[in-house]
């Protein structure tokens, strides 16, 4: 039975949510890490989930990038292991340097959370193995840091080779270069986004007029480590 | 406040001798008004606090109900009314983390925060800096903490342009086998957990107990200062110390700090305790007296059997939180306190946490005849068109929606019914089962301000609607009493009146009130009093999430039916205030008898599937409600208020403004309403089927059959979306 990892550092809150969807809805097993014990070689995936690493001081993700359980994530590279950043998550690969850009103070310089419908492209990796191109996701965005920035020369790189989940029209609420949600490394290894699909994988959750769109995430990676990708 | 001479004089009898600056400070922060309940506490008396679902009632750090069975919710109301007006961020944050922690003692999982905020005008520039503050304070703390704030309240009134009251509650889950219920015994070890001490706060629940000064910079530093990730790790540490059953009993150092959480955990439980001072872990060298009543924020008394000390602090360590055992608890009655080895404060436990009660004169004001006054003559009929777009852009009928998306209202996956959807809140136990709770927050400060008694009253009435309305069974109440100064009979008055309405309406309702809190000296720097307010949190039970109800409409073809008889009773309601500048008359009567019975109608109609949509009848009246339900829906609807069923009433603007209590507007499946009407029939229900569900995106409304007024939903739909956020940040 392959294992999930779910790194846990002080301030991230979202740990319990993703467990739960992964133990209780997917079906596949995790634990919850505390980074003093992060180990990479004990586990087959690994997933950092929201929150507010070390409060946001400094920057949101930036002193999580700096320990050593993130460091190693450097490693997860080369040995192979998928790697998901959600929200905080996500700000802490972005820190890391293990996915390009960066995310700023949103547009309207305040916290926003609200369902929003994203759509991906050029789907491949472990993570949306299942997702097809071009299909919306519906899930809802929880951050104060999450406009994604890039520059034009790194952008067109990715924009050629590696997934993207981009927020359709009228749901750039943080004002995102090129309604930019989340982005994957090249082989889809490495996926960060800003909206939360824990939050959108239980049909009680989803209010009306929006799809549980997170789940497929999920999904991919319980049908990735056991098929493949 | 400071200790008056009568209270010193008292506490040289206790002493026997006189008493040193240490001592003095200990009974200044524990006997001030916020501590020590001493000019509410023979008046609390009145609330019915029992019922077959408590388990703890008033006078623990919070109250426990049995919602069901196996499971426990523990939930508790706070203002930090005074260090909001001086500092909107931190105070409105640092009030955050002090009711988690109140949760928290009781080992119970926080799950959900409600947030009732009442402001000033959202155009006076300091009101306008208050309220971003208040929000952004709260946003900032509450999301940080991953407890997701998900329901609450808001008025906006110039009165509390420099005086706001910020009430926060959390609500927590436990299984009730696993409630920290315990008692320290003699020779457990006190153990302080969190934030380093510092000078923040320093009595500042004596700053709370008096008005504020006209020099604000002076009350400053009696602001405590936030730390939500410190907050984080106390919540996820004291979960697994408890799960794991380290723990004997916990507090939290709230008001009057280190003073008030060992005195009144001695007290409570017969013990003295002896404390050595030098041990707390501080941000910077600190005076024994500084020490004492210092209210720096998260941290937390946690008292332990010494042979786990070692077990408890492996974990605490683990968690990156700072500690120190400080001393433990003795069975002789008297608290010692050492500092380097000096002693600095030797006094007997329980005559330091209770100072003898304050009976309070109280004489109703001139002002007060303002609520007794019937409305003779109304304005002339207004264009209604007009009126109903003016009502709802009033900030406070306008969606929220600009405060609600600041707060994380989703993290934990257990908010089904999400704010803007429903009543209330509806969060579900995620246990497996379907299981869920429902919570609510209100007020209706111009109500109590004209009437007490009967405003206060409403306030409880509009919870528990609140909480039917959403399908959920009302269990109990806290309460938060937001008034002025006690030591003036005027305005100690409407205090004693809203607590009486709340007793009242509780008792008619069946609802157990089993905390609150007292807030006194809400007065302007002027020394006019802000309007007293009574704020109601009420959780309910909710036994299939499936089933919870929101407001929007759902199906084109289905019907309106209004549930109760309406009034005309416009006094004090938004609508004469908003177009008329109007804001006396008598308020509408609390209706205790009809509430339950029309709650028992919509509780069987949810559960039968009879209804589609349920949204209860208040502030703005019953044109307020079907505009919400259509907005939300996107669909419209077209009604006839003819047939609305009404006693006394003359004119149109009676029929969709009144806000007569104990009312609900549902949406009848169009398939099932035969059924519907033979339900209420049975139930010996007043209520009218008034109109149509339409997919038509217009909004129609008639009087026998000739037109009303007609209006676009969508530009309807705007002003209710964007008014506020308008009125917060002017015209984009």
């Amino acid at each position: 039975m392959p294992r999930v990892a779910i790194l846990k550092f002080p301030g991230t809150n979202c740990d319990e949510d993703v467990h739960h969807v992964l133990r209780n809805v997917i079906g596949i097993e995790s634990s919850i890490v505390w980074y003093k014990d992060f180990v990479l070689k004990d586990w087959d995936a690994i997933i950092i989930p929201g929150g507010f690493s070390y409060g946001d001081w400094l920057r949101a993700g930036a002193i999580a990038a700096r320990t050593n359980a993130v460091e190693e994530l450097g490693n997860a590279r080369s040995s192979g292991v998928p790697v998901l950043g959600i929200c905080n998550g996500f700000q802490i690969l972005v820190e890391a340097g293990l996915l390009p850009g960066a995310l700023l103070l949103n547009e309207s310089s305040k916290f926003v959370c609200r369902w929003v419908r994203t759509r991906v492209e050029n789907p491949k990796g472990p993570w949306l193995s299942l997702v097809s191109d071009g299909q919306t996701l519906d899930m809802p965005i929880a951050h104060a840091e999450g406009r994604y920035y890039i520059d034009n020369e790194s952008y067109s790189v990715l924009v050629k080779t590696s997934p993207i989940i981009r927020y359709l029209p009228g749901f750039n609420l943080n004002g995102s270069l090129y309604d930019i949600a989340g982005i994957a490394t090249e082989d889809g290894m490495i996926l960060g986004l800003m909206p939360h699909p824990e939050r959108a994988s239980e049909d009680f959750l989803a209010p009306r007029g929006f799809k549980t769109g997170g789940r497929i995430i999920f999904e991919s990676i319980a049908h990735s480590l056991k098929r493949g990708w | 406040m400071p200790l008056t001479n009568e209270e010193i004089d008292e506490i040289r009898k206790i002493l026997g001798r006189e008493p040193t600056v240490e001592e003095l400070a200990m009974f200044e922060a524990q006997w001030s008004e916020h501590c020590s309940y001493k000019s509410s506490r023979i008046l609390l008396k009145l609330l019915p606090t029992d019922g077959k679902h408590v388990l703890v009632g008033p006078g623990k750090d919070a109250p426990a109900v049995k919602i069901f069975r196996d499971y426990a919710i523990v939930f508790k109301i706070e203002s930090h009314n005074h260090p909001s007006a001086v500092d909107p961020y931190d105070g409105a944050a640092t009030g955050v983390g002090g009711i988690v922690r109140d949760i928290l003692s009781l080992g119970a999982k926080p799950i959900a925060l409600l947030d009732m905020l009442y402001m000033g005008d959202p155009r006076d520039p300091h009101a306008n800096w208050l309220i971003r503050g208040i929000v952004k304070g709260i946003s900032d703390y509450g999301n940080r903490i991953g407890i997701p704030t998900v329901a609450g309240d808001t008025w906006f009134d110039s009165s509390f342009n420099t005086q706001p009251l910020v009430n926060v509650a959390c609500v927590g889950v436990a299984n009730i086998d696993d409630l920290v219920l315990g008692a320290p015994k003699p020779g457990d070890l006190i153990i302080i957990a969190g934030n380093a001490t510092g000078r923040d706060g320093i009595l500042g629940s004596s700053f709370a107990s008096k008005p504020l000064s006209e020099d604000r910079d002076k009350d400053i530093g009696a602001v405590q200062v936030g730390d939500p990730l410190t907050e984080k790790l106390l919540i996820d540490a004291l979960q697994f110390l408890v799960s794991k059953k380290l723990v004997r009993y916990i507090k939290d150092l709230g008001g009057g700090g280190l003073t008030t959480a060992i005195s009144e955990t001695a007290a409570d439980h017969g013990l003295g305790a002896v404390v050595h001072l030098e041990k707390l872990h501080t941000r910077e060298k600190l005076s024994p007296l500084e020490l004492l009543v210092s209210e720096s924020q998260e941290r937390m008394l946690i008292v332990v059997d010494p042979s786990n000390s070692r077990t408890v602090e492996e974990i605490l360590k683990r968690f990156d939180l700072q500690y120190s055992i400080i001393g433990y608890f003795t069975d002789d009655g008297i608290i010692r306190v050492y500092f380097n080895g000096n002693k600095v404060a030797e006094v007997p436990a329980k005559e330091l946490a209770r100072p003898r009660p304050i009976r309070r004169a109280s004489t109703p004001p001139q002002d007060a005849l303002k609520g007794l006054k019937p409305i003779f003559v109304l304005p002339p009929e207004p264009k209604y068109e007009e009126a109903i777009l003016k009502l709802l852009a009033s900030p406070n009928i306008a969606s929220k929606r600009w405060i609600y998306q600041q707060y994380d209202h989703e993290v934990g996956i257990r908010t089904v019914v999400k704010p803007g959807y429903g009543d209330a809140a509806v969060l579900r136990l995620l246990d497996g089962s379907r299981r869920g709770v429902a919570v609510k927050g209100d007020a209706n400060p111009r109500y109590t301000s004209l009437d007490p008694f009967n405003g206060a009253a409403n306030s409880v009435g509009e919870c528990f609607r609140n909480l039917v309305a959403v399908g959920s069974k009302p269990i109990a109440i806290v309460d938060e009493l937001n008034a002025g100064n006690p030591e003036k009979p005027e305005q100690f008055w409407y205090f004693e009146m809203m607590l009486k309405g709340v007793a009242w309406m509780a008792e008619e309702l069946r609802l157990p009130v089993v905390g609150g809190k007292v807030s006194f000296y809400n007065e302007d720097h002027m020394g006019r009093q802000v309007k007293p307010t009574t704020t109601i949190v009420g959780v309910g039970r909710v036994d299939d999430i499936s089933k919870a109800m929101t407001v929007e409409f759902k199906e084109h073809g289905s019907a309106i039916a209004i549930i109760g008889v309406t009034y005309p009773e416009l006094g004090g309601s938004e609508y004469l205030y908003r177009l008329f500048g109007i804001e006396e008359g008598e308020i509408p009567r609390p209706r205790p008898v009809s509430e339950i019975r029309n709650a028992r109608l919509i509780q069987k109609a949810i559960r039968l599937g009879l209804v589609n949509a349920v949204h209860d009848i208040g502030v703005g009246g019953l044109i307020a409600s079907l505009a919400e339900m259509a907005i939300m829906g996107r669909l419209g609807f077209s009604i006839d208020v003819a047939n609305i069923y009404a006693r006394g009433v003359q004119r149109i603007d009676e029929l969709l403004f009144s806000e007569t209590q104990a009312r609900y507007v549902v949406e009848v499946r169009g398939d099932r309403v035969d059924e519907f009407t033979k339900l209420a029939r049975s139930m010996n229900v007043r209520f009218s089927i008034i109109g149509r569900v339409v997919d038509s995106n217009r909004i129609v409304i008639t009087s026998n059959s000739k037109t009303v007024v007609e209006i676009d939903l969508d530009r309807v739909a705007d002003v209710y979306n964007n008014s506020l956020e308008v009125e917060l940040e002017g015209e984009a």
